[in-house]
């Protein structure tokens, strides 16, 4: 594989993508919310437990490319204990990550990574969904990493913080 | 790998498919530095250099709008344009050519149909379509049911893919079935469907049939009286001819009995505010200024195609999908979807557990080109269960290096992932 493929492909994802820890479904989820992609049929499902305002626990169950397994883990992972306000804000930049415009001085997939990586203070940092910020570079693939996070909106949608 | 195509023989079949290479500009490209290897024929085909100079030449030289001028400019483009008319009914060997009416595209073409003739069938009537049809010959079908109480039956396929001729026959047993609209090619599996026999047996039973030619006549010679069909649409994009023009045929008497589709200029005979009265066809169904450069790169494209001639056409891609076929079959884990008696140029598959979309973003980044997802044929990859594919279709330019690569790129994917 050549360069720009493998850094879209980071061993993180296509290892989580193989090795999901977050993958199946909870007994008696409170919440429940699904994406789904009618150009390839991809689809997650999430179930979420609740405690007070806190996410407790997310299964997810993804039918899906790599990117979007990779990325319905990872949004589990880091969602897991969070605020429903926070998981919110988490969401929103992360889709605004996705679509950032691109700076002419920044080259390579490792410089957007590092920006990422120090967030201004105040905004909630990605922690270890950085490996998926690539896909800025392959807009036909956005939409596969985005899908948990419809899911995650779909879920929340009836929820007041 | 092996880069050097001059090196490689040419299949089976008379065409220089080098030379034909050479004609396509695009194919000199080269994406993520890597040389283009173009698999998504079945998508849309590449346009060779005369159709784009036809095109640029019309627009520089010899445009204005037709049917209305009554100045030398405006005259010369109305023959230009409906000389393609000619050309178009040659090509399908139609009794006429005022059976040809030209549309945006062969989903315009059948939602033509179904609007119109659709109009006419009442309820206790029913369509009848297959399980391996594109959206484009299922969503106008719906539509219809939804809107006049028109049942619409699908004819099941085997498990090889082709269609079930048992089944199709049980379906037509109680004579309710008005239509018969089925797909000479299916877009996924690359199945030909035994198209003389389907309308044999539709009209037996008393029903019209219409079949979506959009992979089909690109690939054969097209016979609308040999094939006893009724309807036959196609589109431009896919035969080497621009986007944005596509062909419908229809036989004169059913043409004659059906209103118009869409209303405005060109498509009447006279006007007032209380009653209009239509053009005759296929003006009738032709309203609005047309696509008139795509329609004289239609032109261009058939005659491009006519030069090379459907018999080396045929051969060469049926050689190239056996070659495939075999090369395939040798990548670990790969398994192609379905297989038809008779496969035109296309290829759906799927490799181990590697997702077609993690296919196709790899194949892109060493400069080939397929389609993955659903194909445009949701039910169809519900039935074979699956939820989605890789595809590889071929055009009258692949060669079998484009073979090599794809099949040693998909190996080292294969790798990459397991």
């Amino acid at each position: 594989m050549n360069g720009a493929a493998q850094d879209l492909y980071d061993r993180q994802i296509v290892e989580r993508a193989r090795n999901p820890l977050y993958a199946g479904e909870l007994p008696v989820p409170d919440l429940q919310g699904e994406g789904r992609n009618p150009l390839c049929g991809d689809r997650t499902r999430l179930d979420i437990t609740l405690e007070g305002h806190h996410i407790s626990q997310i299964r997810h169950r993804t039918r899906g490319c790599a990117l979007c397994i990779a990325a319905a883990d990872m949004l589990a992972e880091r969602l897991g204990g969070c605020g429903l306000e926070e998981a919110r804000a988490v969401g929103a930049r992360f889709s605004a990550m996705l679509v950032a415009p691109d700076d002419p001085a920044e080259t390579t997939v490792q410089k957007a990574a590092k920006r990422i990586e120090n967030p201004p203070e105040g905004i909630p940092s990605l922690g270890g969904m950085e490996p998926l910020m690539a896909v800025r570079f392959h807009k036909a693939r956005i939409r596969c990493v985005e899908l948990p996070w419809v899911a995650l909106k779909e879920a929340l949608a009836h929820v007041r913080v | 790998m092996n880069t050097d195509r001059t090196l490689k023989a040419a299949p089976a079949g008379k065409l220089d498919v080098q030379a034909v290479r050479a004609q396509f500009p695009i194919l000199s490209e080269t994406v993520h530095g890597r040389p283009f290897v173009f698999l998504d024929s079945g998508a849309s085909a590449q346009k060779p250099a005369v159709v784009i100079d036809c095109m640029a030449d019309a627009m520089r030289h010899q445009y204005a709008n037709i049917h209305r001028g009554l100045y030398w400019m405006s005259e010369r483009t109305s023959e230009a344009y409906e000389a393609v008319r000619g050309q178009v009914a040659a090509f399908l060997n139609a009794p006429s050519h005022e059976e040809i009416i030209f549309t945006r595209n062969s989903t315009e073409a059948i939602n033509l149909v179904a609007h119109s003739l659709g109009s006419l069938m009442k309820p206790g009537q029913a369509v009848l379509i297959s399980e391996m049809e594109h959206h484009a010959n299922l969503i106008p079908w719906q539509m219809l049911r939804d809107r006049s109480g028109v049942e619409l039956r699908v004819a099941p396929i085997t498990d090889e893919g082709d269609l079930d001729m048992e089944a199709y026959g049980r379906l037509l047993e109680d004579g309710k079935v008005a239509l018969v609209a089925m797909t000479h090619m299916s877009n996924v599996l690359g199945t030909v469907t035994p198209a003389r026999e389907i309308a044999d047996r539709a009209h037996e039973a008393g029903a019209l049939v219409l079949f979506d030619g959009s992979q089909a006549a690109v690939h054969r010679r097209t016979d609308v009286q040999a094939l006893g069909a009724d309807f036959y649409t196609f589109t431009g994009h896919k035969l080497y001819g621009p986007t944005g023009i596509g062909v419908l045929w229809g036989r004169r008497a059913l043409l004659d009995d059906m209103p118009p589709f869409l209303g405005g200029g060109d498509m009447i005979s006279s006007v007032t505010f209380e009653k209009s009265t239509w053009a005759n066809v296929p003006h009738k169904f032709e309203a609005g200024t047309p696509a008139i450069v795509e329609t004289i790169g239609l032109g261009a494209a058939i005659r491009w195609v006519e030069s090379i001639g459907f018999d080396a056409i045929e051969a060469h891609e049926q050689a190239l999908t056996a070659y495939a076929l075999e090369k395939l079959a040798d990548v670990p884990g790969l398994k192609v979807v379905g297989a038809p008696k008779q496969r035109g140029g296309v290829i759906s598959f799927t490799m181990a557990d590697v997702h077609p979309h993690d296919i196709a973003t790899l194949l892109d980044r060493n400069g080939i080109a397929v389609r993955a997802g659903q194909h445009c044929a949701e039910p169809l990859m519900r039935r074979l269960g699956l939820h989605a594919t890789t595809r590889a279709s071929f055009g009258v330019y692949t060669d079998t290096h484009d073979i090599d690569v794809l099949a040693e790129t998909l190996a080292r994917i294969r790798d990459f992932f397991v």
